[in-house]
């Protein structure tokens, strides 16, 4: 009698909690039923979006990758492009040297100025201006110009008893300036004897030297043209 | 007594559920389908009873072994694409029936039974 009292009041409480456990289920899904209602379809979407967003993070993985790879390569086009300013900043360098020593740009600089002119018994000729303009390329002038004309490629030259330098027509008195070492130059010419000076202010001309820490020529005003001569080609 | 614990255990569980947090729609199935399988051990239980060969061990198994396959069917049904929880839905709901034609016949043949009594009892009365 006991025992199967006992029966029975173990078997009510298994099947309250049974029960209880069922109506909770329920309950619970009802009301999540009930909610998720309104918004069913987003709801039922969500597989859906699930695999969008997973291909969204893939896609956004590889763009990120590939900015990754790009702003590598900026980085390296900015370092290559760094080395070609250094490079084209040399060139430069090298342009502007190539100008001055070609004649194609004003210089300044320490030099002599020397001032030829005509006396009554004696005449400048070409040359004079030629021997003067090649003694001081002998003396290390960088620069020579003659009545502001540049001479670059030596062309001193007697039309018609008018001297042309350069092309120009140019008249006494005559001044050939020249940039470079002051004593040198000064020295290679008044040298005794043998020196420009002093030779030809013995025949009777007249012949000024000056130096100066600040002479000026102008740049070559002529045009410089390459019509037949060629680079050669050192690679074949 | 165990009518009395059902209604308690009935009226609990509305109220634990009724408090209970929201279950994400994602896993709202496989409730569903565990509660569909419990029905069919609470109906199954029933029949058994009326039939008096109900075993208390029978049916708690039953209650939570049926819940926890169906979903974990559910759950290989999804993985693989198939869906099972139909199978299991159509094998509970049918077993539900049968069970309930039973507990239906059950009462049927009693009052049936209890009229033709009657009728006997008024019969010899008279």
């Amino acid at each position: 009698m006991k025992i199967e009292k006992k029966n029975e009041i173990i078997m009510a409480v298994i099947i309250c909690v049974v029960s209880i456990v069922l109506f909770a289920v329920m309950f619970m899904q009802f009301k999540t039923i009930e909610e998720t209602d309104i918004t069913a379809i987003e709801n039922m979407r969500e597989a859906e979006l699930r695999t969008a967003i997973s291909e969204w993070k893939g896609k956004y993985e590889a763009t990120q990758e590939q900015l990754d790879t790009n702003m590598k390569s900026i980085a390296e086009y900015r370092e290559t492009i760094e080395k070609n300013e250094e490079a084209s900043d040399l060139i430069d360098e090298d342009l502007k040297e190539s100008n001055m020593l070609l004649g194609k740009t004003d210089v300044t600089g320490e030099g002599v100025v020397l001032t030829l002119n005509n006396t009554d018994n004696y005449t400048v000729t070409y040359s004079h201006l030629l021997e003067l303009v090649n003694e001081l390329r002998y003396a290390g002038a960088e620069a020579i110009s003659i009545n502001d004309v540049r001479i670059v490629m030596t062309e001193i030259v007697e039309v018609q008893l008018r001297m042309m330098v350069s092309g120009q027509r140019i008249s006494a008195p005559y001044v050939v300036k020249a940039i470079g070492n002051q004593t040198y130059l000064s020295s290679t010419l008044s040298l005794k004897d043998s020196g420009f000076i002093d030779r030809y202010q013995a025949s009777g001309m007249d012949i000024k030297l000056e130096t100066s820490r600040n002479v000026k020529i102008l740049k070559y005003n002529g045009e410089m043209n390459i019509k037949y001569m060629k680079e050669v080609n050192t690679e074949s | 007594m165990i009518f009395i614990a059902i209604v308690i255990g009935c009226i609990l569980g509305a109220i634990i559920g009724i408090y209970a947090p929201l279950v994400p729609y994602t896993y709202s199935g496989y409730l569903a389908i565990a509660i569909i399988a419990a029905l069919d051990s609470v109906f199954g239980g029933l029949a058994s009873t009326v039939k008096k060969q109900f075993d208390l061990k029978v049916f708690v198994s039953g209650f939570f072994g049926n819940a926890i396959l169906s979903m974990l069917l559910t759950y290989l049904g999804q993985k693989l694409n198939v869906d099972i929880y139909l199978a299991a839905i159509i094998v509970f709901v049918g077993r539900m029936f049968n069970n309930l034609a039973i507990i239906r016949r059950y009462y049927l043949e009693k009052w049936t039974n209890r009229k033709k009594e009657v009728a006997n009892t008024e019969k010899t009365a008279q």
